[in-house]
Formats: C-alpha cells, sequence, structure tokens
C-alpha cells in the first residue's frame, strides 16, 4: 500500500511531481488487462513522461530498455508513468477517460492539484487517500532532505548513504546532478524514482553543503 | 544474500546499496561482509549495478527466513495478493472493489518504511494494539498471513525475531473509530524500536469533499499535502 503516497517537499517542489498508476483488479478485470496497460503507457510515453516503470517486472533499466518493459507487461500488472506538470497530467486524464480502459487509476500529487486536474477532465474524485507521515523512532532518520529524495521510491530501495555518496560525487565533478539522479533511480523498481526532481533536489544540496 | 569470498575484491560498491546498511567491510578491508540478521533480503545489491565480479549471490530460502523476502523484495508476487510488492489493492481499485464503502476509513501501517526495517516483534505490537478494536485485517495482504491469530494481531512465534524492510497492516473501520485508532497509533509508536507511516483513506462524498479530513482537521491531526487520488476510471464500477 501507498509506494506513491509518502513522497515529501515543499509545495512549490512538489508542483513537479505526479505519479499516474493503471492497475485491474484481482478477481474482476484481470483478464486481457496486460494489453490495456500497456495501451496506458503507450498514451503516456507520448507526453514526455519523466520516467515509466512496471511494479510486477521491474524499472526500464533492469528490464534492458523501455521496449522490453512494454513487451513484457502481463496481465496483473501496476504500472506507473511519472509527470512534472499539471498540464498532461489534465490531458492525460482527458485522453485516458475517452480511451475508456476500464482499469483503476490513480494519481499521486498535491490533493489541490490533483482536485483541479479532475475537474478540468471533468472526472469526480472516488476515493482519496492521505499520509500522515512518519511515526515512532524518527531520530534514527536522516535529515528530511535526504528522505525527500529517498522516499520517491515507494520501497525505501534507494539507500541513504548511496544518495550521499551521489552528493559528493557531484560536489568532486564527478557526476552531474543529472547522472546521479539515473543512478538513484535503478533501484527503485516500480519506476516511480522522479529523475528530474531528484536532480534538481541534489543540485541544491550540493551546491549547500 | 550471501557474498562468495573467493569472488568479491573489496572494492564496496555494494555497501552503498543496502537500504538497511547491512553490508559492511571486513576490518582489512579485503571483504564484503553482510550481517545476516541485518540483511532483509530484499535482493537490492545483487540487482544494482554495484558488484563487477559477480561476488553477491541469492542463495534458497527457507521459512521463516524466507517471510524477509516477501515483504522486502518489491518483485516477489505475494500469493494471497497476486500482486508484486509487500501491499494489496487497497484504494487503488475501491472503483471497482468497494473495500472501503462510505461510512469507513481504510487505515494503513507500515511498520519499519523508511529505510529503517522492522522486526516483526514489533510489527505484532501495533498489531495487537490495534486488534483492540475488532477489526478485521485485510485478508489479501501478506502480513496478515503471518499472524498466528488474526483476531488478536498475535504473530506466528519462530517469525518474531525475522527482520523486513516493511509490513503493512491494513484494515477499515467505521470512521469515528478514527480518532481513537490513531490515538493508539500514537501510543504505541512509543513502544517500538523503529519507524511506521500512517495513511487513511476514504469514499468521497457526493459533493467530492473527503469524509476523514474533516476528523484530521478537527483532531489536528498532522496530513500531508500529497494525497493519492482514485479517479474512479475503473469497469464496473462496484455497487454501492
Amino acid at each position: 500500500m501507498t509506494h506513491t503516497l509518502h513522497r515529501i517537499g515543499s509545495y512549490n517542489d512538489l508542483t513537479e511531481d505526479y505519479v499516474f498508476l493503471m492497475m485491474p483488479s484481482k478477481g474482476i478485470n484481470v483478464e486481457g488487462s496486460g494489453e490495456k496497460l500497456r495501451t496506458f503507457l503507450e498514451m503516456a510515453l507520448r507526453h514526455n513522461p519523466v520516467i515509466i516503470g512496471d511494479a510486477r517486472k521491474g524499472n526500464a533499466y533492469h528490464q534492458g530498455g523501455i521496449d522490453n518493459l512494454l513487451a513484457n507487461i502481463e496481465d496483473q500488472a501496476v504500472v506507473q508513468a511519472v509527470f512534472d506538470n499539471k498540464e498532461t497530467v489534465v490531458t492525460l486524464l482527458k485522453e485516458l477517460k475517452e480511451a475508456d480502459l476500464g482499469m483503476s487509476v490513480v494519481v499521486s500529487g498535491i490533493a489541490t492539484e490533483v482536485h483541479e486536474a479532475c475537474r478540468q477532465a471533468g472526472l469526480e474524485r472516488h476515493t482519496v487517500e492521505h499520509s500522515l507521515g512518519r511515526w515512532g523512532r524518527t531520530d534514527k532518520l536522516p535529515p528530511r532532505q535526504i528522505l525527500e529524495i529517498t522516499n520517491m521510491c515507494g520501497h525505501s530501495m534507494v539507500p541513504a548513504q548511496l544518495v550521499y555518496n551521489m552528493l559528493a560525487d557531484i560536489r568532486t565533478g564527478r557526476r552531474t546532478a543529472e547522472n546521479a539522479a539515473g543512478e538513484l533511480a535503478k533501484p527503485c523498481m516500480c519506476g516511480i524514482f522522479n529523475t528530474k526532481r531528484a536532480a534538481r533536489l541534489l543540485a541544491a544540496l550540493a551546491e549547500a553543503f | 544474500m550471501q557474498v562468495k569470498e573467493e569472488l568479491c575484491v573489496g572494492c564496496g560498491r555494494c555497501v552503498l546499496y543496502c537500504p538497511v546498511q547491512a553490508i559492511s567491510l571486513s576490518a582489512d578491508r579485503k571483504l564484503a561482509v553482510i550481517d545476516q540478521d541485518e540483511c532483509v533480503e530484499c535482493g537490492a545489491c545483487l540487482r544494482s549495478p554495484a558488484c563487477k565480479t559477480g561476488a553477491l549471490y541469492q542463495p534458497e530460502l527457507t521459512w521463516p527466513r524466507a517471510v524477509r523476502s516477501l515483504l522486502s523484495d518489491p518483485l516477489t508476487i505475494a500469493p494471497e495478493s497476486g500482486i508484486s510488492g509487500r501491499g494489496t489493492e487497497e484504494m487503488k481499485t475501491n472503483d471497482v472493489t468497494a473495500r472501503f464503502k462510505r461510512g469507513y476509513a481504510g487505515v494503513a501501517v507500515e511498520v519499519g518504511r523508511p529505510l529503517l526495517g522492522a522486526r516483526l516483534r514489533d510489527v505484532e505490537k501495533v498489531a495487537q494494539a490495534i486488534a483492540r478494536f475488532g477489526v478485521e485485517f485485510e485478508k489479501i495482504n501478506p502480513t496478515t498471513s503471518l499472524m498466528a491469530d488474526p483476531k488478536t494481531g498475535k504473530f506466528k512465534d519462530d517469525l518474531l525475531d525475522e527482520k523486513v524492510l516493511s509490513a503493512i497492516i491494513e484494515f477499515a473501520v467505521p470512521i469515528e473509530k478514527l480518532p481513537d485508532v490513531l490515538y493508539t497509533l500514537e501510543r504505541v509508536s512509543h513502544e517500538i524500536d523503529t519507524i511506521f507511516t500512517v495513511d487513511v483513506c476514504s469514499r468521497c462524498n457526493p459533493d467530492g469533499s473527503i469524509p476523514h479530513e474533516e476528523l484530521l482537521a478537527r483532531g489536528n491531526w498532522w496530513y500531508s499535502i500529497n494525497v493519492k487520488t482514485n479517479v474512479g476510471l475503473g469497469r464496473p464500477l462496484a455497487a454501492e
């Protein structure tokens, strides 16, 4: 549950981070769903997504490229696409409404922005989920600036020490922020790690420390 | 995960890719060493570009250690849910399942996330605290399958020391009980040695408002500006 929910950051920063998720439901509309999920990702690819992924088979890096990812989609997969602007969210929602693929669609992002996007696309929100944050031994966690990056992988596969290592590489000129963001995206098997946002955050952090 | 010592060159790159920092270099810095008690069998190091010599390998896991992979490796498909990852369809398909009906709040408590991981002993503490509300834990969630008694939240004894990247306790409650559930979670958060994330969902009202949001605001509970929104495109729509 919730692998796209717990992204944290400033309002302005999060206005450039939206995750679309599409999936069928076991026992209801799984049969033949693979083709519909593939159609969705093909639609998403026409709108210049930051990244796409398939939680069942792994991200594009793991599968050896986007063509393989598309070819390997199975019934009952869970597929995702990440975008960096609300205008595309509205456009894609309109296209999905028109395409009527019959698969459930979830959009993660700032509540007010996604609500407005739904209105513009002529859709009514069905169910909404909020994060109530992190409870318990928060003293054991890395600083918030690091969590803003690691939390973009909802399965906690992006380690804090890898982020620190990438920051060191950026500071010493061994990598660009974009290259570092690409490296951090590799462990995120669902393919929801927003590399554009990560590069922005990494560049700012590398300059600040 | 294990290291073939004859192949390891001690480069240390795999250390960077372990989400729970279970890999270190030996004192003479010649070998990677994996703390087997801390390793959650997520497979991140093996899939990563870190090891150039093929020194990492995944031995077959047997019970009870196999639960580590089930709740840590995002590519492991849980037999209960039929999907990859540690969770379920939850609100993501609520438009076609009506799993969370009007008047109810869906709650998920993901113990160990982010980054710390959790012993199932701590997951049990949270589950037992919640079970007192008489909730039914989601049957197709793999975490529920690890309970000896889902009515009490008691886990199987041989699992309690196992460490996983995270385990999700998932249930629905009548929405008026939500504040009491949150107070209980706040109390038990001081009794565990790890972290958990909490999320709450509900079916929107006919006017588009969110039933649980009013309760959270009234109780002064912190909640994120970020949400997940099921936009209602699934078919056939569930009868309500």
